[in-house]
């Protein structure tokens, strides 16, 4: 690399880190909340409980808290919230049956987008290092594996499948789906001898996926003016077509999941080009 | 439950020494994965379901999977 280059890049990324800076510090000492990051001092840590993301009354919390500022720390229990009942309410802020998926895609819906750029990138990293593949010789498994394997990588692909579909209802989500869809595909490559993983086709499809999770964030950005925003109505808790785009991105970010742990396992089981 | 969950800490600690002290490379990892099976296990005992799952098929499934594929590709001691 040239040298001016090299302080070119190294000037801008520390302007970068400034600006990000001021800004934050900015934010920290505003007076007033909305919108704001809150100040440090005067907080007491034993209020921040996380009751109003399990009461599903985070909007309600919030605009009281901008109208009445600090004595919101001291009545929370005078904010206005209604009695959840799985299978009746309707129409909630965040119609999710299980909890931490509410949290993990709705609230906090970026720092998923986060996670799965960075499984991305770490994918990249092994296709780079090690792809494009000379195989080895395998022992050829024996007649119970190979039938065993054939006959249990269905049943494994469904389970990964309704992990993924059923995450606002039930434990677990787009994570554990995507990762039980791989280790079906890990026991097809470990089971069948002559099995090839179609690498280019799961490149194609996990990249697919991350840019409709992308633009499902853009659809709430220009509908409900905030990036990742809900902007499909939440039916009853507790039904399957429930909790708007909650499911909609588990079913992105489980074939996504999926397809870059599978192709992860293929490229570190068929070896390195120079061994 | 109590006395189950003494007696699992108890495993995860003996796999966990097993997995530093052994010589065989191979021991170690099926002992790391069990060690993840038993915390797999804890956190379905201890009420944490999503974390449960994630674990068992991560950490005890494909982890081991991609460490043995790595030690494949290692030499043994004995062949030098």
């Amino acid at each position: 690399m040239k040298k001016t280059e090299f302080i070119t890049g190294s000037f801008i990324a520390l302007t970068l880190v400034v600006l990000l800076g001021i800004f934050f510090f900015q934010a920290l000492f505003q007076p007033s909340y909305e919108g704001k990051v809150m100040p440090v001092d005067n907080v007491n840590l034993k209020n921040r409980v996380s009751l109003h993301y399990v009461l599903k009354n985070v909007n309600n919390a919030s605009k009281y808290l901008a109208m009445h500022g600090m004595r919101y720390f001291n009545n929370r229990s005078s904010v206005p919230s209604q009695t959840i009942t799985y299978g009746k309410s309707k129409n909630l802020e965040e119609g999710s049956a299980n909890e931490v998926t509410s949290i993990v895609v709705n609230y906090r819906g970026f720092d998923t987008l986060g996670e799965v750029t960075v499984l991305f990138i770490s994918i990249i990293g092994i296709t780079m290092l090690i792809g494009g593949v000379v195989e080895k010789k395998w022992i050829k498994p024996s007649l119970i594996v190979r039938t065993g394997s054939k006959f249990l990588f269905p049943f494994i692909l469904l389970f990964g499948v309704y992990i993924f579909i059923h995450g606002h209802l039930t434990p677990g989500g787009g994570f554990p789906g995507g990762a039980v869809i791989a280790s079906g595909f890990l026991l097809l490559l470990l089971g069948l001898e002559n099995y090839r993983f179609n690498t280019k086709a799961s490149k194609v499809i996990e990249s697919l996926a991350g840019l409709t999770f992308v633009c499902i964030g853009l659809i709430g950005l220009f509908t409900k003016n905030s990036f990742l925003a809900n902007f499909i109505p939440t039916g009853t808790v507790g039904l399957l077509y429930s909790a708007g785009m909650v499911s909609l991105i588990y079913v992105v970010i489980g074939i996504k999941v999926g397809a870059e742990l599978s192709t992860g396992v293929a490229e570190l089981k068929e070896g390195n080009k120079n061994d | 439950m109590i006395i189950l969950l003494y007696l699992a800490i108890l495993v995860l600690g003996l796999s966990a020494l097993c997995a530093i002290f052994t010589k065989d490379l191979l021991v170690s990892v099926v002992a790391l994965g069990v060690n993840s099976l038993i915390v797999s296990a804890l956190f379905f005992l201890m009420h944490a379901p999503d974390v449960a799952i994630t674990e068992a098929a991560i950490g005890a499934g494909l982890s081991t999977a991609i460490y043995v594929f790595a030690i494949r590709h290692t030499k043994r001691q004995e062949e030098k």
